[in-house]
């Protein structure tokens, strides 16, 4: 697979502050990567590093193998960009930004721009001071689909979409991936990021803490389980592997490490099993984990 | 207080916490700029010098720039007529732009921004704000006002009365409450704050060149303007104080009209129509230079006719100079022996004056670069393959073409109007009023390369540049007066060009001060290039 984004060991100061500590992580061909982390984490600062707007103090960072800061705009010809806060010209109207932002990057389709302004439903006619964050962020999102790249870089593309034009969304970065581009959505949205990405990486202060596909990181992560059995489940509560043990009714609920998976099976059909079921972590169980405590 | 009003006062204490710092600065920097210079006037009446003032202050020239005196005779000329007529329009002037300049940005501006909204959420009546504001800026203007007075008196000099001292301190009052009147009109008007602060500023400007003329034909048609009321109370000498309350009332109407104006629009919206607009771009939109000059349009487009009008008004007063000096043989004795015709000296002055207010349109351009830059109207540009060469180039180049073609304008509106003007009798032709301006062209691209130096290296600096600037014209502009060290002068960057026609043109000087305003530029460039953008700060 051809590595498309490479960021190792990447930190930037502001100041005495340190935004980035360690940030590092790919983003290979016909992959979508989600970023996720919490507010003033870093990744919008990791995102403009990686556009070369501002300049990092240490680390590797490469797009398409070239350097993102001294070769900024060999990559820029291949790059889309949607930025989380989209701020438009407020006496222009949506749709001479979008021809402005096409016309830039180079190489767009009018066929595409006006596929995606009715599908986004979006009134091209209309000055930009006048569009709600979520119009504004439209006209970002068409700019950027409209045109051929093979990395797609989306800074919490949905914020202020509503659920249609989320679908939408979704549906056509479906089209994207299956074109085999490259994808690095960074988001709060975890469901989408869970239904999107192929892969995750977990900024927090400054610092990816993780990095994996999500099946990787499930493992990593005990599941819920519910428990009822004929004899008195609460023998289950010692069985090793087995944490925040509750019990009601004769129901149980315990959250489980993977590998003890086995050992608590044995346990509970010697009490006789009378349901069980086992969730696995959902990517927002992953986040809070990485958050609390 | 009526419902619309309610917590204005919350805000009011809100704003004052907020400016205090703003508001110290302002009311000293301004203050002592208008009161303090009766040391350095005291220098120039002693002996002949206030006769010799009187003298030249009967020019119909020096009336278009600095206003009037009710003086008939050079006898009763004393320090305290002559520091009214040289100080209090000008003074007056300033406190009128910073006033519009503090409204505009506290109402109009912040509801493009977005926080109007959010106060207007809580228990807030819908024009607490702007009343809140206005008191603020009559608070202010009234202690700037008393501030002046203050000093004035503290000088204990015997024309200097403690009355008349506070009477030019009210007339500064008054203008500044003016000022800050007109912009909360404007800001009710116009679609954008930008319209508004455009506006506000260039009406400013109208009155007082509408003033220019009156004073010189006939002082008392400038009775009929809202910046003759401020002075024409003639401190010092006449004591008038009539003309303030002429203008309290002009200013309790005009701040119920927008009041009344403000009650029926929605917020962010003005009164001039919005049309509809072009859902693909045109082809000249479509490119970095297209770009730039589209956000620039409005802007340039106001200034330059603003520039043409500006030397159209300057050069109506040639005639009337030709007039003075047939009637005065003094000073047609002075001119005689110095071998400067009237029309070449005066050319020589106002050009420096108008050259200096063309480069102010340079300086916000390249300005603007960085304002985009902050408003994050350029992050999905940066990800392009748009170089910031190209930004920082096509911002300078744009930059450059304003300049030119504003002292081009200004220049040829001073020229036209003015060979018209002297009918047959002028010493000097098109040619000529063109060359005095386009003399100090190496100035306004040195501006333009502070500019961009600032833009490069330390954008937050850029406003710094129309302090510079600001202080350059004050000092140019009394330079004349004043008798002023050379070395003091020469801190002006205009100093070091000789003014044409009445002084050779000197080669090395714009050869040097070019090449320095492309060093700059280019200096700016190098560090536009590295530096980190600023992206939402």
């Amino acid at each position: 697979m051809t590595e498309i984004v490479k960021v190792q060991g990447l930190q930037k100061k502001f100041g005495k502050f340190q935004a980035l500590k360690d940030v590092s992580f790919t983003v290979n061909a016909g992959e979508v990567v989600g970023f996720i982390g919490p507010n003033g984490a870093g990744k919008s600062t990791t995102i403009r590093t990686l556009l070369g707007i501002i300049n990092r103090d240490k680390g590797d960072v490469q797009i398409f193998g070239k350097d993102v800061w001294k070769d900024s705009l060999e990559i820029h010809k291949r790059i889309s960009y949607v930025p989380g806060d989209v701020a438009l010209w407020g006496g222009l109207t949506g749709g001479e930004i979008i021809d402005l932002f096409i016309k830039l990057h180079g190489g767009g389709s009018k066929e595409k721009r006006d596929y995606l302004i009715k599908r986004f439903e979006l009134d091209p006619k209309k000055k930009a001071k006048g569009y709600s964050k979520g119009n504004r962020q439209k006209v970002g999102l068409i700019a950027a689909l409209s045109v051929e790249s093979d990395l797609y870089i989306l800074d919490e593309p949905t914020s202020g979409l509503d659920p249609l034009m989320e679908a939408v969304f979704q549906e056509e970065i479906e089209k994207i991936k299956q074109a085999g581009k490259a994808i690095l959505l960074s988001s709060h949205i975890l469901s989408e990021v869970e239904r999107l990405a192929d892969k995750v990486a977990i900024i927090r202060r400054g610092e990816v803490v993780e990095t994996g596909t999500l099946d990787e990181l499930r493992h990593l992560t005990r599941s819920t389980v519910t428990l009822v059995t004929e004899g008195d489940v609460a023998g289950i509560a010692d069985v090793a592997g087995v944490h925040d043990f509750v019990e009601k009714d004769g129901k149980a609920t315990f959250s489980a490490d993977n590998e003890a998976m086995n050992s608590i099976l044995i346990a509970a059909t010697k009490l006789g099993v009378k349901k069980i079921e086992s969730v696995p972590p959902t990517l927002e169980d992953l986040f809070l984990r990485h958050y609390e405590g | 207080m009526n419902e619309k009003f309610a917590r204005w006062n919350v805000l009011f204490i809100q704003y004052m916490k907020r400016d205090w710092k703003k508001i110290i600065v302002w009311i000293l920097g301004l203050g002592l700029f208008s009161g303090a210079f009766v040391p350095a006037f005291e220098e120039i009446g002693k002996g002949q010098g206030l006769l010799g003032m009187y003298e030249t202050m009967k020019n119909p020239a020096m009336i278009s720039m600095v206003g009037t005196t009710p003086i008939k005779s050079g006898a009763d000329y004393t320090l305290g007529a002559m520091y009214a007529q040289e100080m209090l329009l000008f003074c007056g002037l300033f406190a009128m732009i910073v006033s519009a300049l503090h409204v505009v940005s506290h109402t109009r501006k912040e509801e493009e921004l977005g926080l109007t909204e959010l106060v207007r959420s809580f228990r807030v009546g819908r024009q607490a704000n702007s009343l809140a504001v206005i008191t603020e800026m009559l608070l202010i203007n009234l202690l700037l006002g008393a501030f002046i007075g203050g000093v004035m008196a503290s000088f204990s000099v015997e024309t200097i009365t403690t009355e008349g001292a506070f009477l030019f301190g009210a007339s500064i009052t008054a203008a500044g409450i003016i000022g800050g009147v007109l912009a909360l009109m404007m800001s009710q008007i116009m679609a954008t704050s930008t319209g508004a602060t455009g506006s506000a500023l260039g009406l400013v400007g109208l009155l007082y060149i509408i003033r220019a003329g009156t004073d010189v034909s006939n002082a008392e048609l400038s009775m009929f303007n809202p910046m003759g009321w401020t002075y024409l109370t003639y401190p010092f000498t006449k004591n008038n104080w009539t003309p303030l309350l002429v203008a309290m009332i002009f200013c309790i109407v005009m701040t119920v009209i927008s009041f009344v104006l403000e009650g029926y629009r929605d917020m962010g919206a003005g009164y001039l129509p919005e049309r509809e607009g072009r859902a693909t771009a045109k082809k000249s939109l479509l490119s970095v230079p297209g770009l730039m000059f589209k956000l620039n349009k409005g802007v340039m487009i106001g200034w330059l006719i603003a520039f043409l009008i500006m030397g159209a008004a300057y050069g109506s007063i040639y005639g009337d100079m030709q007039v003075f000096l047939g009637g005065n043989e003094l000073m047609k004795q002075m001119f005689t022996q110095s071998g400067v015709s009237i029309e070449e000296s005066f050319t020589g002055t106002i050009m420096m004056v108008m050259i200096g207010l063309v480069t102010i349109l340079p300086i916000a351009i390249v300005n603007k670069l960085f304002a985009e830059e902050t408003r994050l109207h350029l992050s999905q540009l940066y990800a392009t393959k748009v170089t910031r060469g190209n930004l920082y180039w096509t911002t300078i180049c744009l930059a450059s073409s304003a300049g030119i073609a504003g002292v081009g304008l200004a220049s040829a509106g001073l020229g036209g109007t003015a060979i018209m003007e002297m009918d047959q009798n002028s010493s000097m032709d098109l040619l000529d009023f063109l060359a005095a301006g386009y003399n100090f062209l190496p100035s306004v691209l040195f501006y333009i390369g502070l500019a961009a130096l600032a833009l490069g290296w330390l954008p937050k600096m850029g406003k710094v540049i129309y302090a510079y600037l600001g202080y350059s014209f004050a000092l140019n502009y009394f330079g004349g007066i004043l008798d002023l060290p050379d070395w003091f002068s020469k801190t002006a960057i205009q100093s070091w060009i000789p003014r044409l026609p009445m002084e050779g043109f000197d080669g090395t000087v714009v050869a040097v001060m070019t090449v320095i305003s492309l060093v700059l530029m280019l200096i700016g460039y190098l560090g536009y290039k590295r530096r980190d953008l600023v992206e939402g700060a």
